[in-house]
């Protein structure tokens, strides 16, 4: 029994070095080619985008002799921890996403991980900077004066855009005995929309309102609706208070999708993943989602009818403002890359008309080069012509404290579930305004 | 008599009823997989039978195909098999050390390995990537297979430690009677004697290894030396998640781990119930 046991032991023990010897040997099998030509190395965590990227990747190098190597890592939150220790390690590739807020884009500025492109954008008297949406590369600038204290300049190229508009279901339009082509221009005939539907058995308004963020992005524009742009910079300012009428009527906007029965059941514990198969599903007839959604739509039910407009403005005084260009997703040059002056070149070709368009064609997603719209799927240039009206917190001189952008997205829940009235709300919000207020001047 | 055979009746009833419930729910999420792996994108979200009527096979070649699963499927073999023969070698002599060796600082190191199976090791990523590049071992196999042994180690030697504590000294005296050296004591007396241990360790270890993606993307920059949750990722989008190609591959991937534990079951069993006898 124990002669079978040390021969069996023997067995496995061989085995197991034939495997290693074996495994680490295949360690040298990937054999470097020699090339005159550099490689591109670029790193970036969309899925979606990959096989897009891997095609105009084989385009370049047919046309230049340069080859380019996408490398894909995902998810998202993994990725931004490999570029953190790459950073860290001096190990960044020639062109690399970066994910975060502004102020760690900074400190990848001042850190000398990203190269200012400024002078090549406005090269040749700007071409390159005049084919970007401005939302789209506001993005990636820092201005004159900015609170970052970064030199200003352009440091990237933004690849796509995003914004995040209404979106209405043409087939339960018709059913309701609503022109399919023609969707609410004002609250009020948004409201009348949403009364016709209910009362064929059609839902109305869904969105991720679960998410504290997609609640905040409504509210916003309807306060830029309401009470125009230099009021709602003054707030966050600190110059009007929270209680003020014109942030009640906004307040009041949630109090009257619920006393109207306008919302889709359970919209308040909704995540927008959810709110999106409840549109696709055609349980619902408006939603309020972004522009990344073609895609999902797309995946979930292809035979989907719908189109995009501005969310209805309650003032007709004032242009209604929408979210986008802040989500943008934008590529950065390594600095300290031997091969900098590639990877711009690179860059500047990517975001080129015919490469924007072919990128938008096949990934849904909204090109960053305002003359590649012409070329693009009609539904995509819908979302495309609200950029005119596009703004993001990412761009406004100054920002809420987080505290407050959290007690108005809770807030607002609370209105939706009939525990807080708009008034509560406001003076909430002004209270915690003030102390966080009153805590920056004492420090 | 009548009353406890009621009694137990109810008792065996009422044991079933859970133990059926927990199998359920055990259960049900692997059906759930394979039955979405089946389905189209579009029916996964309106086809709510478990197993479609119109079941789509041809998902597992796409998804074979597509995440370029045969490169990365060897990747996870090899990473697999290296990693937790290193696990099973370095943890069973370190443990028997531990057990069986007097030595200076004994328990301040084995109390030093017991604090490293507190440390996350998300918590150690940036520190462990620029010693993995001071080492010239990033985007390298056996940077990586070194990483992962290291993060195996505290937690099968705290186990097999356990074992080797009970075993008896009478055996091991017989054993250097027998003219047996330490070595020969480890090699034929206690590596034998905690064998159900070892195979909760290779069980434990093949799970971690097999599931790993994390630390291969931050170690990997090509995408030639990554596992296999990676070709599983390739269809979870930012904002698109292509469910039935992201189960076909989930079941792809959890195939090979599922077929170990069932030939391992055995040694898993005895290896807990042991664990607790000895407790």
């Amino acid at each position: 029994m124990s002669k079978f046991f040390h021969l069996k032991f023997k067995f496995c023990y061989y085995l197991v070095i034939c495997a290693l010897a074996f495994g680490f040997s295949l360690t040298g099998c990937s054999s470097k080619k020699l090339s005159s030509k550099p490689t591109i190395n670029v790193w970036h965590w969309m899925t979606d985008r990959e096989a897009a990227f891997q095609e105009l990747a084989k385009r370049y190098e047919d046309k230049t002799g340069i080859k380019v190597n996408f490398e894909l890592y995902a998810p998202s939150d993994i990725y931004a921890q490999k570029v953190r220790a790459a950073a860290q390690g001096r190990t960044l590739p020639d062109i690399y996403g970066l994910l975060g807020e502004k102020r760690d884009f900074a400190a990848f500025i001042k850190s000398g991980h990203v190269a200012d492109l400024s002078e090549v954008m406005n090269e040749e008297n700007g071409v390159w900077k005049e084919c970007f949406f401005s939302k789209a590369l506001e993005v990636v600038e820092f201005k004159e004066n900015n609170t970052y204290a970064i030199l200003p300049g352009i440091y990237g190229a933004p690849i796509d855009i995003m914004n995040i508009q209404m979106l209405y279901n043409k087939k339960l339009f018709k059913k309701a005995g609503l022109d399919p082509e023609r969707p609410p221009s004002n609250w009020e005939e948004f409201i009348d929309n949403i009364n016709k539907l209910k009362k064929v058995g059609v839902p109305g308004l869904v969105s991720g309102w679960g998410e504290i963020w997609m609640i905040d992005c409504f509210a916003s524009n309807y306060a830029f609706n309401i009470m125009g742009e230099d009021k709602v910079i003054a707030t966050l300012k600190g110059d009007v208070p929270y209680t003020d009428p014109d942030w009640i009527k906004v307040f009041s906007l949630f109090k009257e999708l619920v006393d109207k029965h306008a919302l889709v059941s359970g919209v308040v514990i909704m995540k927008n993943k959810v709110a999106e198969q409840t549109f696709a599903n055609e349980r619902a007839a408006f939603a309020f989602n972004g522009s990344w959604c073609i895609n999902v739509y797309d995946g979930m039910n292809p035979h989907l009818e719908y189109g995009v407009f501005l969310p209805p403005k309650v003032n007709r005084k004032n242009p209604m403002y929408i979210w986008g260009g802040g989500s943008s997703f934008s590529f950065l040059v390594n600095d300290r890359s031997s091969k900098k002056l590639e990877a711009i070149k690179f860059l500047k070709w990517l975001t080129d008309k015919d490469q924007q368009a072919y990128l938008s064609s096949q990934t849904k997603n909204l090109p960053s080069n305002k003359f590649a719209l012409a070329e693009i799927p009609k539904i995509l240039a819908q979302f495309a012509d609200g950029m005119d009206s596009a703004t993001h917190p990412s761009i406004w001189p100054v920002n809420e404290f987080p505290g407050v952008i959290e007690a108005l997205g809770k807030g607002i829940q609370l209105i939706l579930i009939k525990e807080k009235t708009p008034e509560q709300l406001a003076q909430e919000l002004q209270a915690i305004k003030e102390k966080e207020s009153s805590r920056i001047v004492s420090n | 008599m009548q009353i406890y055979r009621v009694k137990k009746t109810f008792t065996n009833i009422l044991v079933h009823l859970l133990l059926i419930s927990v199998s359920i729910a055990c259960l049900f999420p692997l059906l759930w997989m394979f039955g979405s792996s089946l389905k189209t994108q579009a029916t996964v979200f309106s086809d709510m039978s478990i197993i479609p009527q119109q079941p789509h096979f041809e998902n597992y070649v796409t998804a074979w195909i597509d995440g370029g699963f045969g490169r990365y499927f060897l990747n996870s073999l090899i990473y697999t098999f290296t990693v937790v023969f290193g696990i099973v070698l370095v943890s069973s002599l370190a443990a028997f050390a531990f057990s069986r060796l007097e030595f200076p600082g004994r328990k301040a190191f084995f109390i030093m390995l017991l604090a490293a199976m507190m440390i996350p090791l998300p918590g150690s990523f940036v520190p462990l990537y620029v010693l993995m590049v001071k080492l010239h071992l990033v985007n390298t196999r056996l940077g990586y297979v070194l990483c992962l042994i290291n993060v195996g180690l505290s937690f099968s030697i705290f186990l097999l430690k356990t074992f080797f504590d009970k075993m008896p000294k009478e055996l091991e005296d017989a054993a250097r009677i027998d003219g047996c050296n330490r070595l020969g004591i480890y090699r034929h007396v206690a590596l034998p004697f905690v064998k159900p241990a070892l195979a909760v360790v290779v069980i434990f270890n093949a799970l971690n290894v097999w599931n790993e993606y994390v630390l291969a993307l931050i170690i990997f920059n090509s995408k030639n030396l990554m596992p296999l949750q990676r070709g599983v990722m390739m269809f979870r989008g930012e904002f698109l998640t292509n469910y039935p190609l992201l189960m076909a591959g989930l079941t792809i991937a959890a195939l090979p781990i599922i077929i170990l534990y069932l030939l391992m079951q055995k040694y898993i069993v005895k290896g807990v119930i042991s664990q607790a006898i000895f407790q």
